[in-house]
Formats: structure tokens, C-alpha cells, sequence
């Protein structure tokens, strides 16, 4: 990954979770507001509910009142206060005053308790409704719960008694309104709420005993545990009951205990709270924080990706200035812009480029001289072992002369001979250094380097096994089915040949010869190894310096041709030496040389050199 | 107190059986007795069916009563249409029928030239239109007699001659040996509650097959409710079973009744849910399928082995089996129809509950009606009408209260 590329991603990620925490705060203040707006509207709701309910039990009692009051109750009191005054007449009274009345509910019940007349139970007369004899302020008391017994089943109903006293018997007027789904409906609530109320009438909670303005409400069971936890605890509670995937489909309820007069739980209001129009709200809000946060993003990557470049392109000259001194192009510089630490790297490697070339200058200009020098020196050496003998041939020949030596012929065609040889030995030299600056580019032909290998090792096999010389065992190990390249087969012969002669120098008490080849990666290679004594690291760094040689009659010239060749195939060459072990020279050959011979900087220390 | 009440009851039919003897106006022929009824009766045709309910097939029975000179035991009648004392002169099935006095009716012209008979009316239509003098004679529901009565309407009244009870059918929740359940269920009923708040005083509580005044050892059958002694019985039995009470829908002193039973129950310790059903048994057992229903069964006869014969042949109809013993011989003794009577309630199939009598409004101007006796028809043909200058309330007529 590249630097502006690790820039770029830091930038995006920090610009993504600023978005993100803003986003995540602004959600979570944003739902905590709506909570509570919601919380308010539904506390208000609640409020009204317990208004209407007073409201409606002040009507509910003020209505009892009135039918005590009423002169035909009034007659009821003075008649059943007679004695064995006869009850049955009155049996169907409740029907009429409570029709009248538009009371669900309706009891005249005698001094004794017994019910004289009902409405919601009309077969229940002369049983006894024996609460309402307890001794109570009726008349403060005011309208209360109560369940209620009807022919249809139980049934919660508000409820008020109201006493009409002859002499010391009592006629109860107990009377009320059925809470049920007509209650509900006449709660005026927002479009988004609504009211469902749960009675209590059995010991165990059940689903059609929760109802709505329509009746049964559907999906009770989903009530059962807020219903079970204020069995409980009789407070209120809050809960949000989800239905189905869609969170706006959600409610918040809350949970209203409604109590007897004994305080026992009667019934549970659930005032809910739609979620749809919060859940909209905060999409849209989440739809746009997210469009926000996406224009944001892009630009944030749009900025991030120009300040990444902006801050990375003098990194990146500096890269490509590198990469070119890596490549040999000491010379390279950058542009400095500025002060920063970007400008005074690039003034330090400005510096340090032309500090490289200047010592790339004099250490050329070294090395040229120490070439020369050496080169002086081996042509010094070289010419100096035939000049020898020319110079003393010609003062013997001078001094046969001198005397007059009646051998003089003689020693005359001596001498011409001796001077012709070494003339030929001068010849010889002269043409060696010749051939080298003379390489010949290669002729490119498809060829089977392990043919090549055989055929050189052919050569030396008499070499190998001569009489009165350590005998060299050649051992190969050519890899069957080696792909054939495109090479010139006769550089690459001349060139094993020379490892050979340069293995077989290194054995001068015999060895081991080793040639190895194997396919390699787009190309082959080949491994000659010997069992010699090793070359020192410094050798090995100046083995393939031209006229180096480690050996007394080397011309230095031998690996240095080797790796011309190899370079010339586009291959590379590296050389695996260890004193007293031995040395291994590698060959990377391509399977088809580029069209210009590359230029490969030369590596020692044991591993890879490129030729 | 029962007996007693029988006694009076018993005296005051007879009573009113004497009285038109001693009326010194004379008959007047003409005019046009007008009647409101509530059945809706479809059909006159004796050979059609009513529509089931017992009180169109009571109309029915009354008007053919008319038409035609001769009657069945069960009431229906036979024979060819205008032979009875009137003759039909229109009809609109199921709204109203004008029959005309027939000159040659065997045992004389009845006096009235013509009745008009207005059917589906409802009693508080009919109570009005006998208030103002718009009917001649109409059906009072005798759980609304004392009512009535309070109104100043003129009433006639019969003595007590139809059973209500209650029926326990064959092959229901209960097995046919097992009678703890329907015995607690029997002990459990307040008949005098009934009669009082239900029936507001206008019957008789029973625990007999047939009334007091026919039987003479109807008080032997205990009608009050024994509580401990039901929740006893249905503390040997666990769980207690759950009874459907079926009643005619359309009856509403059936339903109060049916309502009260439940509550009775209840009190006991008995789950029983009153359902309105039609009378016929279902043969399909449902969760709704009465177990029991209540029955207003008619005394066919005054002579009590007929009478008792009858109405268990009447009670066979639906629950078969409920007597399974030979009828009865006419001439049978007052202790042999205990001993059936005992018999048959023994098995707690039969809870009889009350005795009712026949209850009719009756407009001033309508002399020498007699309220028709168990089996019997309306006397119609006896009936004839004060002149209006007359118009007097007749002092034959004694209100119930």
C-alpha cells in the first residue's frame, strides 16, 4: 500500500467516524427528545383520561342521586318500608329508570341487602348485595370501580350508591356505567394513540378481557406480561410492544392500574403511543443526516484525497528520485518547495545525490587509475616474461657477435628462434586482451543448455583423468525435459568452459565437478560447483574484475568473459563460496534474452550476483 | 298455603262457570267481536303444520276451533271447512282473518255476525287497543295479568292449566341413572320466587304433574327449594356438571324463568347456561345443545287420568321414554296416579315448576265469555256483544286482584 494511499485511508477513516459519532449524537439526542415529547403527550393523554374519569364519575353519582331522588323511588322507600310489604312489584323497575337514566348498570336493593330489582342481572332478585349494607359514606364516597355480576358474565363497571332513607330502612340506588369498548370510544384521543383497557375479572389473565374501541383487541397475549407485572405491583409501567420488523409499527403503552375500593386491581387502561410518526420523523432526520454525512464523505474524500496528494507528491518525487539513483541515475534531484520537513528532505537528498556523484567521480577516477594500473601491471607482467629472454638473446647474440665467436651462426639461429617464440608469446598476449574487447554480440538460436553442458564436459574428460594429475570427478546433474531457450550456443559453451578451467584451477589436488541444471522461473539455470578450496570474500567481491586473478598465470580474464556472456543473454551470474569447502557459480538464464542486454549491478557476498 | 290457594282457585272456576247462568240481560244478536292475538299463524289448514311455535300452533288450534264442527283429543280439528260456526270470509296469511256467523250452524247462529281476528300484534299494542276500546278480546301473558290489571283492563282468567317444567332430554351430559345432578338442579329452584317476581302472583308453584284442583294431592310434591340438601347431593358428585337450559326464544316468561333457574343453580353450585332453542330436540350434540328445556305444557283434560295421560304423551314428544309404563284407565283411582305421578318425577326427568292459567282482556262490551276449560275451545259462538248505549263492565267478570 503506498503512502498516499495509508494517508488517504487514516484521512477517510477519521472523517468517517467524526461522521459517525456526529451521527450517533445526533440520533441518540434526537430520540432521546422525541422520547420525551412522546413521554409528555402520552402523560397528557393520561391526564385527560383521569379527568374524563372523574368527570364521568361525578356523572355517574349525580345521575344515582337523581333516581334516589326521584319521587318514584321515594314511593319504593315508603312502600317496602312497610311491614310484609310486597317486593315483587318493583321487579322490573331497574330496567325502566335505568333505560331512562342511560345507566348500564342499575340495583334497587332493600334495607337487608336483597336485590329488589337489576338491570344487568334481572333473574338475581332477592339475593343479597350484601357490600352495600356495610357501614360507608355513600354520598362522599363518590363513583368508584367495581366489578360487577350481569347475566352475560362479570363486567367492570364505574359505580355509585346513593341511599334513600325511610324512617330507619334504607333503600340503595347502586348504579353505573359499564367500562367497556363505548368507554374507550368516547375518550377523544390524537390519531396516533389509542386506549385499550384490560379487566381483571378473572384470576388469570385473559385475551378476550382486553379490549379496544372495536371489542376484543387482537394480539392481547402481547399484554399478558405488562398486565402480570402490575398484578404485582399495582403502579404504573411503560413499555413499548413491537409489532412485527417495522419499528414504526411499534407502540409505547403505558400502563394505568385502575383500583377498587378495597384497592384490589380491577382493571389495567393502556394509553398507547404510536411509534409511526417518531419512527418517520427520525428516518427523515436519519435520511438526511445520512445525504449530510454522504456529501460530507465525498467531499471529506475529494479534500482528503487532494491533501493526501498534496502532501504525499513531494514524498513520492523524492521516491522516484531514489528509484533512479537505485537504477544508476546518480544525478537525480527534486524540486524543494517550501521549508518544511518535505523541503529539507529533499535538500538533504539533493545533498546526498550529489555527494554520491562526486564520489561516484573519484572513486571512478580511482578505479580507472587502479585499473590502469593493475592493467599496467599485468601488461607489465605479461610482456616482462618474454621480454626477458628477448633482451638476454639479444646481449648473448650481441656478445657472439662482439667475439667473433666462430659459433656465431649458431648461436644466431638460436637466438632468432628464441626471439621468435617469445615474439609469438607477445603475439599471444596482445591477441587475449584483443579477444576480450572484441566480444562478439550473441547470435540468438534456440539450444538445450544441458547439450551444451555435456558437450563441454566432453572436452575436459581427458583433462580430468590425466596421468600424473589429481583426477577431477565430473558428476552432472541435468534436469530431464529443460526447456529450451533462446541463446547463442557458442558463448554459452566458451563460457562454461571457462567455469571449468576456472573449477579444475581450483582442485589443484583434485575434487568433485558438479553441473547442475534446472528450470527456473521464465528461464533455466545451471550450478557448477567444485570441491576446491574456496574463495575469501574479497576475492569473491573481485572475482569478475577484469584482469583480477587470484592465480599465478590467470590472465583475470576468464570470469570476467563469463559474465559478459551471461549479461549479454540477459541472465544474471552469482557466485556461493566458502573457504575450504568450495564454490558454486549460478547461472540465471532467460528463456528468450530481452532485445537489449540489461545492465545488472554485480553482488558478491555468497548470494545472488547479477551479471 | 298451596292447597289453600288451589281451593280458592278451584271455587272461583267453578264460579265462573255459574255465573253467565245468572246474567238476567238478554242475548243480543250482531256486531262484530274484534281480536288481537300475538301468534303469527300462516296457514288455517288443519292438515298444515303451524310454524312451530307453540303459541301460533295454540291460534291455529283456536281458529280452526271455528271453522270446522269437529275436534281431535289434541285439539285439531277435522272435517270440512264451514262447518263449524263460522265460516271464513278472508284471509291474508299471517296479518288477519274475518270469519262470518254461520245461519246454519247445528246447534244455532252464534250471536256475533262476525269476528275479525288481527294476528301479530303485540301485547303492548293489544293493551292499548283494549284500553281504548279498539279490540273486544285479546291474550294477556299472565306474567303481565297484574299489570294489566293495574291499567284497569278487564281480565278473565282460567284456572291454572298449563304446566311449566322443566325437561331433561335423553341421552344428554348425564346418565339416565344418575339423577344427583338433575335432583340438586330440582332442589336448587325457588318456585315461589317464580310465581311472585316472574309471574308476578298470576300461577301456582308445583311440584306435581297436575294441578291441585284437578289431582287433589298436588301439596303432597314438595315446590321448595332445599340449598344444603341440593349442594349435598353435588358434593358426591365431582366435578359438577354443566347444564344448557334451553327455552323458547320467543317466549319471554320462559327466558326470565330459564334466567332465574341459572341463578339458582349457581348458588347451588351448578353451572347451567340458558340458551334460547327451538322447541324441537336437536339430534346433533353441540356445546349448545340443550340438556334440558323448558316446556308450558297444556292440561288437555280436567279428569285427572286423562289429563296426566295426555300430558305425558305431550311431554314424550320430547323427551322419549320419559314414561314408558301403559296409560292410565279413566277410571283410575287418586292413589294409582300419585303413584304414577311419583313414579315419573322420582327419575328427576321432569321438574314440574308452575301451574298457569289462562289470561284474557276482555272490552265491556263483550257478555257471556267463560274462559275456556283445559282441552276446551274459545267459546266464541256463546259470546255476544253489549249494545254501546249498555256499555257497562260486565259484574261477572272478576279482575285477578
Amino acid at each position: 500500500m503506498t503512502f498516499r494511499s495509508k494517508l488517504f485511508l487514516n484521512f477517510m477513516i477519521a472523517l468517517l467516524l467524526a461522521v459517525g459519532l456526529v451521527a450517533a449524537g445526533v440520533t441518540i439526542v434526537t430520540r432521546r427528545v422525541f422520547d420525551q415529547l412522546n413521554g409528555q403527550h402520552t402523560d397528557a393523554m393520561v391526564q385527560q383520561f383521569q379527568r374524563e374519569f372523574e368527570r364521568r364519575g361525578q356523572d355517574v353519582a349525580h345521575r344515582i342521586k337523581a333516581i334516589a331522588e326521584e319521587e318514584a323511588t321515594t314511593r319504593m322507600a315508603v312502600d317496602l318500608s312497610r311491614p310484609n310489604a310486597d317486593v315483587s312489584v318493583y321487579v322490573h323497575d331497574a330496567r325502566g329508570v335505568s333505560s331512562s337514566h342511560q345507566l348500564n348498570f342499575l340495583d334497587f336493593v332493600g334495607n337487608d341487602g336483597s336485590i329488589i330489582s337489576s338491570e344487568e342481572y334481572p333473574a338475581r332478585f332477592g339475593y343479597k348485595l350484601s357490600w352495600v349494607t356495610q357501614p360507608d359514606d355513600w354520598a362522599a364516597r363518590g363513583a368508584f370501580l367495581m366489578k360487577v355480576e350481569t347475566d352475560q358474565g362479570p363486567a367492570l363497571g364505574l359505580m355509585a350508591v346513593s341511599t334513600v332513607r325511610v324512617g330507619d330502612r334504607d333503600l340503595y340506588v347502586v348504579g353505573g356505567e359499564r367500562l367497556g369498548k363505548e368507554f374507550l370510544s368516547s375518550l377523544v384521543l390524537p390519531a396516533d394513540m389509542r386506549a385499550l383497557l384490560y379487566l381483571n375479572l378473572a384470576s388469570e389473565f385473559q385475551e378476550p378481557n382486553l379490549i379496544d374501541i372495536n371489542g376484543p383487541a387482537p394480539d392481547a397475549d402481547r399484554f399478558q406480561p405488562l398486565v402480570e407485572k402490575i398484578e404485582a405491583d399495582p403502579v404504573e409501567q411503560t413499555e413499548k410492544i413491537s409489532w412485527g420488523f417495522d419499528p414504526s409499527n411499534a407502540e409505547v403503552f403505558k400502563a394505568l392500574p385502575q383500583v377498587g375500593r378495597q384497592k384490589e386491581l380491577l382493571g389495567v387502561l393502556f394509553v398507547g403511543s404510536s411509534q409511526r410518526t417518531v419512527v418517520s420523523l427520525e428516518r427523515r432526520i436519519r435520511w438526511l443526516a445520512l445525504g449530510v454525512a454522504a456529501v460530507g464523505v465525498l467531499l471529506g474524500l475529494l479534500l482528503s484525497w487532494w491533501g493526501a496528494a498534496r502532501v504525499t507528491r513531494p514524498v513520492q518525487k523524492l521516491v522516484a528520485a531514489a528509484r533512479e539513483v537505485s537504477h544508476g541515475n546518480w544525478g537525480s534531484r527534486v524540486e524543494v518547495h517550501g521549508h518544511d520537513e518535505i523541503a529539507q528532505l529533499s535538500k538533504s537528498f539533493n545533498q546526498m545525490t550529489g555527494q554520491l556523484v562526486e564520489q561516484r567521480e573519484k572513486l571512478v577516477q580511482v578505479e580507472r587509475v587502479a585499473a590502469w594500473r593493475e592493467l599496467a601491471r599485468r601488461l607489465a607482467h605479461e610482456l616482462k616474461n618474454p621480454l626477458f629472454p628477448l633482451q638476454t638473446t639479444v646481449e648473448n647474440l650481441q656478445r657472439a657477435r662482439e667475439q667473433n665467436s666462430p659459433q656465431f651462426d649458431e648461436v644466431f639461429r638460436e637466438s632468432t628462434g628464441i626471439m621468435l617464440g617469445e615474439i609469438d608469446n607477445l603475439k599471444a598476449i596482445v591477441s587475449r586482451f584483443s579477444d576480450f574487447a572484441k566480444m562478439p554480440q550473441p547470435e540468438l538460436a534456440p539450444v538445450n543448455l544441458n547439450d551444451i553442458a555435456r558437450n563441454v564436459v566432453k572436452l575436459f574428460e581427458a583433462q580430468f583423468g590425466a596421468v600424473g594429475r589429481p583426477p577431477i570427478t565430473p558428476e552432472l546433474h541435468l534436469q530431464e525435459n529443460l526447456p529450451i531457450i533462446q541463446a547463442d550456443a557458442t558463448l554459452l559453451h566458451r563460457a562454461i568452459e571457462n567455469l571449468i578451467l576456472n573449477a579444475m584451477d581450483a582442485m589443484p589436488a583434485g575434487g568433485v565437478l558438479m553441473l547442475r541444471t534446472q528450470t527456473i522461473e521464465h528461464g533455466v539455470s545451471l550450478e557448477v560447483s567444485d570441491t576446491g578450496s574456496g574463495l575469501t570474500p574479497e576475492e569473491s567481491e573481485r572475482i569478475f574484475t577484469p584482469y583480477y586473478t587470484s592465480k599465478q598465470h590467470g590472465s583475470g580474464l576468464g570470469l570476467a568473459i563469463v559474465q559478459a556472456i551471461v549479461a549479454d543473454h540477459g541472465g544474471r551470474i552469482s557466485v556461493e563460496s566458502e573457504s575450504g569447502v568450495g564454490t558454486s557459480f549460478h547461472l540465471d538464464l532467460p528463456s528468450s534474452p530481452p532485445h537489449k542486454p540489461q545492465v545488472f549491478p554485480m553482488v558478491f557476498e555468497k548470494k545472488e550476483v547479477e551479471a | 298455603m298451596l292447597r289453600r290457594l288451589a281451593v280458592i282457585s278451584l271455587g272461583l272456576a267453578v264460579l265462573f262457570a255459574a255465573i253467565p247462568a245468572r246474567t238476567s240481560r238478554p242475548p243480543r244478536y250482531g256486531g262484530t267481536l274484534r281480536v288481537e292475538l300475538g301468534a303469527i299463524v300462516a296457514s288455517l289448514d288443519p292438515a298444515t303444520a303451524s310454524d312451530g311455535t307453540s303459541q301460533a300452533s295454540a291460534a291455529k288450534t283456536q281458529i280452526d276451533a271455528l271453522i270446522y264442527a269437529n275436534q281431535n283429543l289434541d285439539g285439531t280439528s277435522t272435517g270440512t271447512p264451514g262447518t263449524g260456526p263460522f265460516a271464513l270470509s278472508s284471509w291474508l296469511p299471517g296479518k288477519s282473518a274475518t270469519l262470518k256467523a254461520n245461519d246454519k250452524f247445528p246447534q244455532g247462529r252464534p250471536f256475533v255476525d262476525a269476528i275479525e281476528i288481527t294476528l301479530g300484534r303485540a301485547f303492548r299494542d293489544r293493551l292499548l287497543d283494549l284500553e281504548l276500546n279498539k279490540t273486544d278480546l285479546t291474550e294477556i301473558p299472565p306474567q303481565d295479568a297484574r299489570h294489566a290489571a293495574e291499567r284497569g283492563v278487564r281480565l278473565s282468567q282460567s284456572p291454572p292449566d298449563e304446566l311449566l317444567a322443566l325437561v331433561f332430554s335423553e341421552n344428554r351430559a348425564i346418565s339416565a341413572t344418575e339423577t344427583h345432578p338433575r335432583q340438586a338442579l330440582s332442589l336448587s329452584i325457588d318456585r315461589a320466587a317464580i310465581v311472585t317476581f316472574l309471574l308476578q302472583k298470576t300461577g301456582e308453584p308445583t311440584g306435581a304433574l297436575l294441578p291441585q284442583w284437578s289431582s287433589g294431592t298436588s301439596f303432597l310434591f314438595s315446590t321448595s327449594a332445599d340449598l344444603p340438601r341440593a349442594k349435598e347431593l353435588l358434593a358426591q358428585i365431582a366435578p359438577a356438571p354443566k347444564f344448557v337450559l334451553g327455552y323458547d326464544s320467543a317466549d319471554p316468561l320462559e327466558q326470565s324463568v330459564a334466567e332465574r333457574i341459572a341463578v339458582n343453580a349457581k348458588e347451588a353450585g351448578l353451572m347451567v347456561t340458558a340458551v334460547g332453542a327451538p322447541p324441537s330436540p336437536s339430534t346433533t350434540k353441540t356445546d349448545s345443545t340443550p340438556d334440558a328445556r323448558l316446556m308450558r305444557v297444556p292440561l288437555r283434560a280436567s279428569q285427572p287420568a286423562v289429563a296426566l295421560n295426555r300430558l305425558l304423551r305431550d311431554l314424550n314428544s320430547y323427551a322419549p321414554g320419559i314414561a314408558t309404563s301403559a296409560a292410565l284407565s279413566e277410571s283410575a283411582s287418586p292413589q294409582i296416579i300419585y303413584n304414577r305421578e311419583r313414579e315419573i318425577l322420582d327419575a328427576f326427568r321432569i321438574v314440574p315448576l308452575v301451574w298457569i292459567p289462562q289470561v284474557y282482556g276482555l272490552s265491556p262490551r263483550v257478555r257471556n265469555w267463560t274462559p275456556p276449560g283445559p282441552g276446551q275451545t274459545w267459546p266464541l259462538a256463546d259470546v255476544w256483544l253489549d249494545s254501546p248505549e249498555t256499555n257497562t263492565t260486565s259484574p261477572h267478570i272478576k279482575d285477578p286482584e
